[in-house]
């Protein structure tokens, strides 16, 4: 298991559940998932709270197969087979990683519009740590 | 300016493979006998005056405190020790930190290892370790270990350069060629592009031949002023150049999915320190993880254009009998990637093949005086590089 | 009476992609026991009753257009909650972006708890004419693969926005039953898997007792009859039974017809007479009216009377994600539903 505590992972629901991010006063962009200092302009560590919408597109994926996964994510492969896991692009710009959810993962493309759920990431010392997977942009309304 | 330059003047190996009679304690002493052994006019280990040991955390046993057990065990009590922790760049960071040590004037003779012991623990522990190195906050709890994440690089660089599947296998069938040839390597047995490409999916794009597997093993660098290089050994290997970059830890935070920022920079500070070019680097061990890490390593180093390893590889330049040679020594797909020695070990094989000293000369890159070792942590979190000339 | 109108001013609904079919138990255990079920919905390894209540609440608000910090109560409700014990609807709260003060409560222990959570809503927008409450139901009932009666279980959800403002339905009016009674589909305090005794008349005369007097008391209440409907939601444990209680109280299969969906998703437990009701929705026209009769072992019924008065639809609605589908065997269903130890 990878040992995440429940203090810590509190700490990044915000972002996990509500997509969170920082608007950087000194150069606009969006860092999501939060930095110290701006990872854009390296210059400031002042932002504002910014909600993301949620949408973006596939940049790269990966299909975990057996073998692939991590441990607290070995009984979800097992169950469920070979999941998808990408870099998404978000439209606000910054990318950050995540699972896609509720799609053959055959059927899973380079540039695929997707947009974020809440789903269970995995669990751990019986707590159920809920967060943000992608899911095929179609489906999601 | 500083002038003064470091050597090493002695280098060891243990075998790596899986070796359930040894312990980090023994396997360490292994290396630091092989390396005693290399130094040709003999060495009192009363002039070691510190180690620098690259390790991991060997699933857990004796995380604090480990490089003062491990010195101790080899007859180094009472010296300046330091456990040295950049994943899996460990061994790359001790040898800089020892030439570091040896350029401040704090002491003249200096030790630089690495060892890891992966096989004592179970299947699920394995993997635990294997994944402590990304992010953890969001590239792990995303379901990733480092397959995974090569994989995502993998796939970004095929899809923006075209870099085919058998790129990656070919970079395996080469490693495990030239790793045939290492007698001290965990897999000595050459495969065919056919088996490396059927191989059951890992994590898509890449596949079991694509990864390196769990390692046991140590290695030991003496290394020293070089201005008494010459009171071991009258054939020494110096340090021209070394330079190191950290990176954005999680992939998705970087400014490029397909480049090691880290390795651009940490080449570049080690080109500028040595006067030296990619064009002079006679030969290489890269940093091979998996298989798309050699190819991001021929560009990222300079090598080749960016976007250019596949056919880079499938042209022939870097087997031993091309013009740029890379991983003579099997790399850690064959060789084998003991995690916190991985580094060292690289600059051991580098030690031998500038001295013509390669144990099995049917991997000896011929009369090379100039060579680079490149060790990268995690997916590019780290990055080390030094240039061994002789 | 005097009060403003209150009412639906929104609504959504979300089904599980996964599906198993019928066969699939006949081929496994020589027979299928939930009647009139073809195929039914299965949450996959990620999704729980708080990820489907999450979905259902953010439709929901989508299909009002109302901001989540506009929502001063929520009423969350589920029979088969992750947690025995812990406040479920905090997850809701901060995965929809509810706001922090809004009085919160969860709503477990029957099937009847979908009904229990909308009618804890309608009395909070009763007494506070600028509230909104937000109903979320989610479920997906488990029981022992041995038992006849885990045959039907399926999952899906619905939310509802309730409110004084923008109605699609105003409620017009509720009754309740409750009484005494046992043996029929409970749960034993750390058991995970409902227990059925099976003694099947005995449960279904509760199941007729109850349904039937909470509607027949609420027709009588707001004095309306059989004829005056034109849509019919009863509690679906299967396909079967509710058209027994329709007939019982004067209505046909014509009125059950919008709202039949366990034949396609199983026995929703708690959400079984909410998504019905998000189904009739869909289907209603303006001035037609509503009618939905919850149950719940133990025994309580709820019956609620509902006229439609808008017709802005949710997106998506039931049938798009009826559609939605994906068929898995039933070695997958035995993984997902954890039945493999």
């Amino acid at each position: 298991m990878a040992h995440v505590s429940v203090p810590m992972y509190w700490r990044t629901v915000p972002q996990r559940y509500g997509m969170v991010g920082q608007r950087c006063r000194k150069c606009d962009a969006v860092n999501f998932p939060p930095k110290g200092v701006c990872k854009y302009c390296n210059a400031s560590s002042e932002f504002d709270e910014v909600k993301l919408s949620g949408k973006g597109k596939v940049h790269t994926f990966v299909l975990i197969g057996a073998g692939g996964a991590p441990p607290e994510f070995a009984e979800q492969e097992k169950a469920g087979g070979m999941y998808p896991v990408a870099i998404v692009e978000l439209d606000e710009g910054p990318k950050v990683i995540g699972q896609i959810a509720d799609v053959n993962p055959k059927d899973v493309k380079m540039g695929m519009p997707v947009s974020t759920e809440l789903r269970k990431i995995y669990s751990e010392e019986g707590v159920i740590r809920y967060g943000f997977k992608f899911i095929p942009e179609e489906l999601s309304r | 300016m500083n002038m003064k330059k470091v050597a090493i003047v002695g280098a060891g190996q243990s075998r790596y493979g899986d070796f359930p009679e040894k312990g980090i304690k023994e396997l360490f002493f292994e290396s630091y006998q092989d390396m005693t052994k290399s130094v040709d006019k003999g060495m009192d280990p009363k002039r070691i005056g510190a180690a620098y040991v690259g390790n991991l955390g060997s699933g857990g046993f004796q995380l604090g405190n480990m490089s003062a057990l491990v010195s101790e065990f080899v007859g180094l009590p009472y010296i300046h020790t330091v456990r040295v922790e950049n994943a899996c760049a460990s061994g790359g960071y001790a040898l800089i930190s020892a030439c570091m040590d040896i350029l401040s004037g704090a002491h003249d003779v200096v030790l630089a290892g690495g060892v890891e012991k992966m096989t004592d623990v179970s299947g699920v522990k394995q993997k635990y370790w294997l994944g402590v190195s990304g992010d953890t906050e969001y590239e792990r709890l995303a379901g990733t270990t480092f397959a995974g994440l090569y994989a995502l690089i993998a796939h970004r660089h095929m899809h923006e350069f075209g870099t085919k599947r058998e790129h990656l296998s070919e970079v395996a069938v080469k490693n495990h060629k030239n790793g045939a040839q290492n007698p001290k390597a965990q897999f000595q047995k050459e495969i065919t592009l056919e088996k490396a490409m059927k191989s059951p999916y890992v994590a898509y794009p890449l596949n079991l031949f694509d990864c390196c597997s769990t390692t046991d093993g140590a290695s030991s660098l003496l290394v020293c002023d070089a201005e008494i290089a010459k009171e071991f050994t009258d054939t020494p290997i110096y340090v021209a150049g070394f330079g190191s970059s950290s990176d954005y830890l999680a992939i998705h935070d970087r400014i490029s999915t397909v480049t090691l920022e880290g390795t651009k920079r940490a080449a570049a500070n080690a080109y500028d320190m040595a006067g030296l070019s990619a064009k002079d680097m006679q030969l290489a061990e890269v940093h091979d993880c998996f298989t798309i890490a050699e190819l991001l390593a021929c560009e990222d180093l300079g090598f080749c254009e960016k976007g250019k390893a596949g056919q880079f590889v499938e042209d022939g330049h870097t087997r031993i009998d091309g013009d740029k040679p890379v991983n003579p020594s099997g790399g850690l797909k064959s060789k084998g990637h003991p995690i916190g020695s991985t580094g060292t070990g690289q600059a051991y094989e580098m030690f031998n093949q500038l001295r013509g000293t390669v144990d099995k000369p049917t991997r000896q890159v011929g009369d090379a005086e100039i060579g680079l070792i490149h060790n990268v942590g995690g997916s590019g979190g780290t990055v080390s590089v030094s240039i061994l000339r002789r | 009476m005097s009060r403003l109108p209150v009412g639906i001013s929104g609504y959504g609904v979300a089904v599980p992609r996964l599906r198993i079919k019928k066969d699939e138990y006949a081929k496994a255990w020589g027979s299928f026991q939930a009647s009139g079920v073809a195929e039914k919905a299965v949450m996959g390894f990620d999704e729980d009753i708080l990820t489907f209540a999450t979905k259902v609440s953010k439709r929901a608000l989508a299909s009002v257009a109302l901001e989540p910090g506009k929502v001063t109560r929520l009423a969350l409700a589920s029979t088969s909650a992750p947690y025995v014990e812990k406040v479920l609807s905090g997850t809701i709260v901060t995965g929809v972006g509810i706001p922090r003060g809004a009085f919160v409560s969860d709503h477990t222990t029957s099937s009847r708890a979908g009904t229990e959570a909308f009618m804890a809503g309608i009395e909070h927008v009763i007494a506070n004419p600028s509230g909104y409450a937000l109903v979320a139901v989610a479920d997906a009932p488990k029981a022992s693969m041995w038992s006849p009666i885990e045959h039907g279980l399926g999952a899906g959800a619905a939310g509802f926005v309730l409110s004084h403002d923008d109605l699609i339905a105003e409620f017009e009016g509720h009754a309740a039953y409750a009484c005494e009674h046992f043996g029929e589909r409970f749960r034993p305090r750390d058991e995970e898997l409902i227990r059925d005794l099976n003694v099947k008349k005995f449960a279904q005369s509760s199941f007729m007792g109850a349904t039937v007097k909470a509607a027949s008391s609420l027709l009588k209440n707001i004095g309306t009859k059989p004829e005056d409907y034109a849509h019919v939601v009863i509690q679906q444990p299967d396909a079967r039974l509710p058209r027994t209680i329709a007939k019982k109280l004067g209505f046909t299969d014509a009125h059950l017809a919008s709202s039949s969906i366990a034949g396609e998703l199983g026995d929703l437990g708690a959400a079984s007479a909410p998504v019905g009701l998000a189904a009739a929705l869909d289907a209603g026209k303006l001035g037609e009216r509503i009618l939905v009769i919850s149950y719940g072992s133990g025994a309580a019924s709820d019956a609620m009377s509902f006229k439609i008065v808008g017709d802005r639809k949710a997106v998506p609605g039931i049938r798009s994600e009826l559609d939605r589908k994906h068929y898995i065997d039933y070695i997958q269903y035995l993984k997902l539903k954890g039945a493999i130890k």
